[in-house]
């Protein structure tokens, strides 16, 4: 009886001790190793952001938003023709993405719920959500700028659309789906046939998500370089109203003038890249001000 | 009186009492229903009296739902659920697939176990249903929202913020509201879906005033888990297990003297 106590007594003690002391050490040591990668990452992402911004500035003038890029050898000049080019081009892409990814949604979401078709365009969309984005401007090239005979501003917003269009089906598939079903079964059920009941109630429903999926894209493609080498290429003037030829655009000047022996050249690539960076920081902000605000509401 | 059931005598007397002679609404003839391959509901045959409350009670599982989500073919949105059988509502069978649906839906109203307000202000959520079968000029729309919005009362809470959001309300407020959205439609029948299992005691006891006052106007059926529920409201009581309808009758008689030992062991809480 005595040796059972003593046993029985003695021995749990020790052992739970040792199983806390060991996964204080393991808890420290995840704390440590997580904190480690968590100032690795901000420690590279703010040099670069850093360097970008004491380079960028530098170039920041209002000859930037006014002046076209200038030729080689030539002084001075902006970037106003790239920014310009890139604003146009991004948005004619959304503008084609738009309707197409939000309806394509819809139908994922909402029509094709269950079937076999859906299922096969959902999967479809996850391949192109994730294709290098280089095919993608092959793919036009192949499909507009050869038959054309030439780069062009439209062949460029094709390619941004056709990027931006997965992103758009997937975020209004997802938000769609996180609208309860019983809105549905609601609106059904005071004798809503289904498209009133998409447009009047699902898609309200979903209204901040969608919108945030598509500032997500528009952020996406305002940075694409890839996609717009094989079809807008680039151009050192102001590119003409019909967006034929080489239409200017921000990636694209980037790649080339930070590439150039040029120092003034370099120095409206560092801009360049400062306002594109602050332009999806922005968007970003914006649609994480729209989800707030919806879920405040 | 049976006392085991908790429920006490008062609360099954005076205005509670079923009008048997009352005419037929809904007639339920040897329905069945089927859940892909799963056989819901068995060989139900049940009447809906005009203007009377019907409650439907039964232990989770039973088909209570079930039976309720077919009288507005609601179960249809599914594609994998069927109903075999007839409901007839004034004589015509819901169930014909000539049936059009949402003219349907405009007679039989619906109201969920979770508060389904819609993501619009408070007005355009009554308005929902009249836009949609009645082109009223705005006056006229005015005046059935606020008719419809005091019917469910929630009038005086609400008259100041008509273009606030539905969603901002309480639970109790947004309940009440989906009852204003339906009774807007002028149904012949509304149908409730468990609508206080998500509401505290107080919105439950409004949304129960409620039922009774909308009785003598339209037929009612309302599925509930809580007895006391069952019978403090209805005026007739079915009771339901497996699938099957065990016992119907006023609901008096089904809580102080049923005939099926079922019965009498689940309003008892011996099961359920």
């Amino acid at each position: 009886m005595d040796a059972l106590n003593t046993v029985a007594g003695a021995a749990p003690p020790l052992q739970a001790s040792r199983v806390r002391s060991g996964r204080r050490v393991a808890d420290k040591l995840l704390i440590g190793a997580s904190t480690l990668a968590t100032l690795i990452g901000i420690l590279v992402l703010g040099s670069i952001l850093a360097m970008l911004i004491i380079e960028g500035v530098k170039g920041f003038s209002p000859l930037l938003f006014t002046e076209p890029t200038p030729g080689p050898g030539s002084e001075g000049g902006g970037i106003a023709n790239a920014i310009l080019g890139s604003l146009v081009m991004t948005f004619l892409g959304i503008l084609v993405a738009t309707p197409v990814g939000v309806m394509a949604g819809t139908f994922l979401a909402e029509y094709g719920r269950n079937s076999k078709l859906a299922d096969l365009v959902r999967f479809l969309n996850d391949i192109l959500l994730s294709a290098p984005s280089i095919l993608i401007g092959l793919f036009v090239y192949t499909l507009m700028v050869r038959p054309m005979g030439s780069y062009s501003g439209w062949a460029g917003a094709v390619a941004l659309a056709i990027i931006a269009t997965p992103v758009i089906v997937r975020t209004t598939e997802d938000m769609l789906r996180l609208v309860p079903s019983t809105l549905r079964e609601a609106g059904a059920a005071l004798g809503a046939p289904p498209s009133k009941v998409i447009t009047a109630i699902t898609w309200r429903g979903a209204s901040a998500g969608i919108v945030t999926g598509i500032i997500l894209a528009l952020a996406r493609i305002a940075g694409e370089t890839a996609p717009l080498l094989f079809t807008a290429l680039n151009n050192n003037s102001w590119f003409s109203p019909n967006l034929m030829g080489g239409v200017p655009n921000l990636p694209v000047m980037i790649y080339q003038f930070a590439l150039s022996p040029y120092p003034n050249w370099q120095q409206l690539a560092w801009a360049g890249a400062l306002l594109i960076t602050i332009t999806i920081l922005a968007l970003s902000i914006v649609a994480r001000f729209v989800i707030k605000s919806e879920r405040a509401r | 009186m049976n006392a085991a059931s908790g429920i006490t005598a008062a609360q099954l007397t005076g205005r509670h009492k079923a009008d048997e002679n009352s005419p037929v609404r809904i007639a339920v003839k040897d329905l069945n229903f089927y859940y892909g391959s799963f056989h819901g509901l068995k060989s139900v045959n049940l009447n809906f009296h005009d203007r009377q409350v019907t409650a439907l009670i039964g232990p989770s599982g039973c088909g209570k739902s079930t039976l309720l989500r077919t009288f507005n073919r609601i179960y249809s949105l599914y594609p994998d659920q069927r109903a075999e059988g007839e409901i007839l509502l004034d004589g015509q069978n819901v169930l014909d697939s000539k049936v059009d649906l949402n003219e349907l839906r405009s007679r039989i109203g619906m109201v969920f176990q979770k508060p389904t307000p819609f993501p619009m202000s408070i007005y355009d959520n009554v308005a929902f249903g009249l836009r949609l079968y009645e082109k009223l000029p705005k006056a006229d729309l005015d005046v059935r929202v606020e008719e419809s919005l005091r019917k469910a009362a929630l009038w005086d809470e609400v008259k100041d913020k008509l273009k606030q959001s539905g969603m901002g309300l309480s639970g109790g407020q947004q309940q009440r509201l989906c009852i204003a959205r339906t009774v807007a439609q002028r149904p012949e029948v509304i149908l409730f879906d468990e609508p206080t299992s998500a509401l505290d005691p107080i919105s439950t006891g409004r949304i129960e005033e409620l039922i009774e006052q909308l009785r003598s106007e339209f037929t009612i059926v309302i599925v509930t888990h809580n007895m006391q529920q069952a019978a403090r409201i209805s005026q007739f009581t079915a009771f339901m297990y497996l699938g099957e309808l065990v016992e119907f009758g006023p609901t008096t008689r089904i809580f102080m003297n049923p005939e099926k030992r079922q019965t009498q062991d689940y309003i008892t809480g011996r099961f359920g």
